[in-house]
């Protein structure tokens, strides 16, 4: 659901970036807190062998921990673009699939490098250190 | 040291050793991202699971780079891959050339738990990454060049090898780190037996010498040693582990791969 912004200036820019393609998100938000459950593994060290469930985070702890799960999502649809490119190769190999199989694997490791970064700031921020 | 590049006439014989080298790195660098997708089971949680499928998708990477190189020397590629693709658990050495501890029988026997992925990232590939590292300075140019950006990707391996290993340690304490460090040998000798017997001596490799007159291999296993031991103990160190004294090297876990 979009929660507009009080301020207008703000709300004619929805306006600007529709002539580039923006587009109000229209479907049903993610189940956060059931994703939670099978991510919030990879917070619970020695330090911090208890890890809340998203429903009991705090406001700034659940927004982290959306963006991090949010970037979990971008990294599983680059590992589908990976996995239909070796599906090309394997009719093939030639120079212009083996490029382009490099750019989607590429793609891929930045989006589990940016994963593995939201989850640094998310345990941060789970610790109280927002910067 | 004479060199060649793309669409150059190649004297037969180094055609042949070419090949030999190039088949054996490229349908190595699958079957290895095979077994790693294999160790993904181990993966305990979201980020490790996430790395490693991505080691995955760059050691197939690397193998399609040498794949889509032999194809210019009319090497059929596309069996090759399609007969890894089909036979992974074992895949026969008539039809490709896979280093013996890719093979599934030799590595599952190495792998027990998540702490051997991460160590195996970490003591291992440095020795691919000093062994693999040469080819950037090779006589075949496509080979070298393609080469250096494998080379880099391998160096991000070995970053993944310390973060996991330094991850399980945040996770599992010392007790954790004491039980890492005592399996650090056994993948200790599989990485100092990498890149090949000494190449003087009895026991030396026959093929060595023709490979290095021919620029094919430009370093001495006793030169990729030290670079694979210094590497090691800079990594080790950084994580908080020992490099574990008298370990001897395992050669049975490469292939023999002379030209017949």
């Amino acid at each position: 659901m979009i929660v507009p912004s009080p301020d207008q200036l703000v709300e004619d820019n929805v306006s600007v970036l529709a002539r580039f393609g923006y587009q109000p998100f229209g479907g049903v938000d993610e189940d956060w807190s059931a994703m939670w459950m099978l991510l919030k593994g990879d917070f619970t060290t020695v330090e911090m062998p208890e890890v809340a469930d998203f429903d009991a985070l705090t406001l700034s702890q659940q927004e982290a921990a959306k963006i991090y799960m949010r970037r979990r999502l971008i990294a599983d649809r680059f590992f589908e673009e990976c996995r239909k490119g070796q599906a090309e190769l394997y009719q093939g190999i030639d120079t212009e699939l083996v490029e382009r199989y490099t750019l989607a694997r590429d793609a891929y490791e930045d989006s589990v490098n940016h994963f593995g970064e939201a989850r640094e700031k998310l345990a941060e921020v789970l610790r109280g250190v927002y910067w | 040291m004479k060199t060649y590049d793309k669409g150059d006439k190649l004297p037969e014989h180094y055609k042949e050793c070419l090949i030999n080298l190039m088949t054996f790195q490229a349908d190595s660098e699958y079957a290895g991202a095979q077994r790693v997708a294999e160790n993904h089971r181990f993966a305990p949680r979201p980020e490790e699971a996430y790395r490693l499928s991505k080691k995955v998708m760059e050691e197939m990477g690397h193998g399609y780079y040498i794949w889509n190189l032999l194809r210019d020397l009319d090497v059929d590629v596309d069996s090759r891959l399609h007969h890894l693709a089909s036979n992974s658990e074992n895949p026969d050495p008539k039809i490709v050339n896979v280093i013996n501890g890719f093979r599934k029988e030799n590595w599952s026997a190495f792998f027990e738990c998540w702490e051997d992925v991460a160590l195996f990232s970490t003591v291992v590939t440095p020795a691919a990454v000093a062994f693999l590292g040469q080819y950037r300075e090779c006589s075949y140019l496509p080979w070298a060049r393609v080469n250096v950006r494998i080379h880099k990707e391998e160096h991000g391996h070995l970053a993944f090898g310390v973060w996991a290993s330094k991850r399980c340690i945040e996770f599992g304490g010392e007790e954790t780190r004491e039980f890492m460090q005592a399996r650090i040998a056994k993948f200790m000798q599989m990485g100092l037996g990498f890149y090949g017997r000494p190449s003087k001596g009895k026991g030396a490799s026959e093929m060595f010498d023709i490979y290095h007159e021919y620029g094919l291999k430009v370093k001495t296993p006793e030169e990729l040693q030290a670079e694979y031991l210094e590497l090691l103990e800079d990594r080790l160190t950084d994580i908080g582990f020992e490099v574990p004294k008298g370990v001897e090297a395992d050669y049975d876990m490469r292939i023999g791969y002379g030209v017949e």
